[in-house]
């Protein structure tokens, strides 16, 4: 077992769902390194396939989709793709924790926390489960909740911000090194939602985790994540640390992302909704560029030739328009 | 335990006045019904020859009382004999009061229908998690149709072909009455063997009769819940199926309490029938012999029982919901 930050390498991956319309891809051709100790962010629109991707790290991707394609490397675990049964379920809660979006109801409503904080316990097999209770309490507890109280309180008893710091108590409780966190600040208030970042970061650093936050929001990935991964229509148009992508955005789509923003000074109208909509299943374009349709620098090529993610550095950008100036200043 | 006490005195109080404003209604519909029986059996006992003064002393004899107050008085005095649980004398079986007749019949009825209403929720609700879980498959569909069916035969026919198979087609079940009269009544086995095969038709017909509904509302139920973020939560945290499983039941099995208990309200008189066909001397048998018989304090008694029962019936369910449901608990913590 590792007790380390695994490392999650992402190889190829492609999920398709079932319609009337046939298999359609939700997520395509994905290549995602998630380095050992790192907090990665994932951001994308709603529909971009960003929740089907975190959810493929615990093969967890619900029917009618399916993984149709690639591998979900885990240290400690092997390819995650390949598990099934009694081996999969272990290492879900185990290995890799994931947290809910906060407006979810991720709680059994009939039971108390700590109840189902035993059945946690025993569904891993933990024998100690006093131990694990002291470990609630003491997680609960350092997110500045009072264990004792949260673990005898049913969910309707917890606000929104309550209840997700129980989500991340129950992800880490059992120890799991490799952390996924859907929205996790989704539908919170401005001073809860900085709270639980802050948490985040701080148990991320103590304890040593790989963390992946899926989130639209751009302020909550420049707040936490070293490393930023932008996805579009199912597939990852631009990713590298940070700091880079957003001080200097190379792809059209990141760029609109950005410019979209309303700044806290300066003029509304600065800020620039990207004009369209994002594609849907049905309406992802199946050859060519997925943002075609929205991007100021189409040219013909992008009709025709899916760009594919070119490095350079520690970034990656998936777009013609923009490898041709890379290459040009090379 | 306080919060329960209160609830329950809450839920009794607008009880009694429910049972009030029914029996007021039964009472003023019944008076309206044209025909007096009284004056009948008082013209009967003329024709039979006796003296006006004589007729008009055993009517009153038979019937307890002179029916010459005015309406208010004869209102008033009725809704006093409640509260005595005085319901009055049979019209038609003159000397018997109604509440007697009322209890020996719903023995005959309280326990079928309790009988078949908890085998058919304990069968409906079990199969109703397999063809919600199994719903995509051949399973599912069968059991899902087989609940569409059986909802959708009327009592009475399933009655009926009950019947027809089982004691003409193979004889092997009674077709009717309570028990054999070869059997001493008492507590004997030859005579509880015989109580036990008369009621194999009328409970499996009160079962077949429901179990549809209950498979279809637990079959919904549980889809509903298998859609609950919490579901895919506790499978993403690694959770035991069978944890999970439990999970799943409990949750979905919650609004169907509210169904049991109003069906078990409503089924004791609605068992009408049922206890025809099989010639049940049950309430519902009573209701409708009481019908015909112009049995006007009797029919307002049954009515009076059937509306006690269903009242009793929710007040349970609720009493019950908030020992179960933590939600209704802390919902009235909050009010």
């Amino acid at each position: 077992m590792v007790q380390q930050a695994p490392g999650v390498r992402i190889d190829g991956l492609t999920v398709v769902y079932k319609t009337p319309a046939g298999e359609l891809p939700a997520v395509r051709g994905i290549d995602l390194t998630l380095e050992p100790g790192s907090i990665t962010g994932i951001v994308g629109e709603s529909g971009s396939g960003k929740s089907t991707l975190a959810l493929s790290l615990l093969n967890a991707v619900q029917p009618p989709g399916r993984i149709a394609a690639g591998r979900v490397e885990i240290d400690g675990l092997g390819d995650v793709v390949g598990l099934a049964g009694e081996q999969l379920r272990k290492a879900r809660g185990r290995h890799i924790g994931y947290v809910f979006q906060a407006a979810q109801n991720s709680l059994n409503p009939l039971k108390t926390v700590g109840k189902q904080l035993l059945d946690l316990g025993r569904s891993h097999g933990v024998e100690d489960l006093r131990g694990l209770v002291r470990e609630a309490k003491d997680l609960l507890g350092r997110m500045g909740l009072d264990g004792a109280r949260v673990l005898d309180s049913h969910q309707h008893e917890l606000s929104g911000g309550m209840r997700q710091r129980v989500g991340i108590m129950l992800a880490l409780v059992l120890n799991a090194h490799l952390v996924v966190l859907d929205e996790p600040t989704t539908a919170l208030d401005m001073i809860t939602q900085a709270n639980i970042l802050k948490i985040v970061r701080e148990v991320h650093a103590e304890r040593g985790l790989t963390t992946l936050v899926i989130t639209h929001d751009i302020g909550v990935v420049a707040e936490v994540a070293d490393r930023l991964a932008v996805m579009y229509g199912g597939r990852l148009v631009e990713q590298g640390p940070t700091r880079e992508v957003l001080g200097a955005p190379r792809h059209p789509y990141t760029k609109g992302l950005i410019r979209a923003i309303p700044r806290l000074v300066g003029d509304i109208d600065e800020a620039q909704a990207l004009p369209g909509r994002p594609p849907t299943l049905a309406t992802v374009p199946k050859e060519g560029c997925v943002f075609r349709e929205r991007c100021a620098l189409r040219m013909d090529v992008c009709d025709t030739v899916d760009p594919q993610a070119v490095a350079d550095g520690p970034r990656t950008v998936a777009c013609h328009a923009v490898t041709v100036t890379v290459k040009e200043h090379a | 335990m306080t919060l329960i006490a209160r609830r329950l005195a809450g839920h009794l109080a607008r009880g009694v006045v429910m049972i009030l404003v029914v029996a007021t209604i039964t009472f003023f519909i019944v008076n309206n019904i044209p025909g007096d029986p009284m004056a009948a059996r008082y013209e009967k006992l003329i024709e039979g020859g006796m003296a006006p003064q004589a007729a008009s002393q055993a009517v009153k004899v038979l019937y307890g009382f002179q029916p010459d107050g005015t309406l208010w008085q004869q209102y008033t005095e009725y809704l006093g004999g409640l509260f005595r649980l005085d319901l009055g004398v049979s019209v038609s079986r003159p000397g018997t009061p109604v509440l007697d007749v009322l209890t020996e019949a719903a023995k005959w009825t309280v326990l079928p229908v309790l009988l078949g209403t908890l085998l058919s929720f304990l069968v409906g609700i079990i199969l109703g998690v397999f063809a919600a879980i199994k719903r995509t498959g051949k399973l599912g569909d069968a059991l899902a149709i087989s609940g569409s069916l059986l909802h959708g035969i009327p009592q009475y026919v399933l009655a009926m072909l009950l019947v027809v198979i089982f004691a003409t087609l193979i004889p092997i079940l009674p077709a009717e009455g309570t028990v054999d009269i070869l059997y001493e009544p008492g507590f004997n086995a030859g005579y509880i063997g015989s109580m036990a095969e008369h009621a194999v038709l009328p409970v499996v017909t009160y079962a077949l009769s429901a179990y549809g509904g209950w498979i279809l509302a637990m079959k919904s139920s549980v889809v509903t819940v298998l859609g609950d973020d919490f579901i895919l939560a506790s499978e993403l945290r690694g959770m035991k199926r069978s944890i999970v499983f439990r999970y799943i039941t409990r949750n979905a099995i919650l609004p169907l309490f509210t169904l049991l208990a109003l069906s078990l309200g409503l089924l004791l008189g609605g068992a009408v029938f049922i206890e025809k066909i099989f010639n049940y001397p049950g309430l519902g048998w009573l209701l409708i012999g009481s019908v015909q018989d112009r049995d006007y304090a009797l029919m307002s008694g049954a009515f009076l029982l059937i509306t006690v029962a269903t009242i009793l019936a929710n007040i349970v369910a609720d009493l019950f919901y908030t020992v179960i449901d933590p939600r209704v608990r802390s919902g009235e913590e909050a009010s």
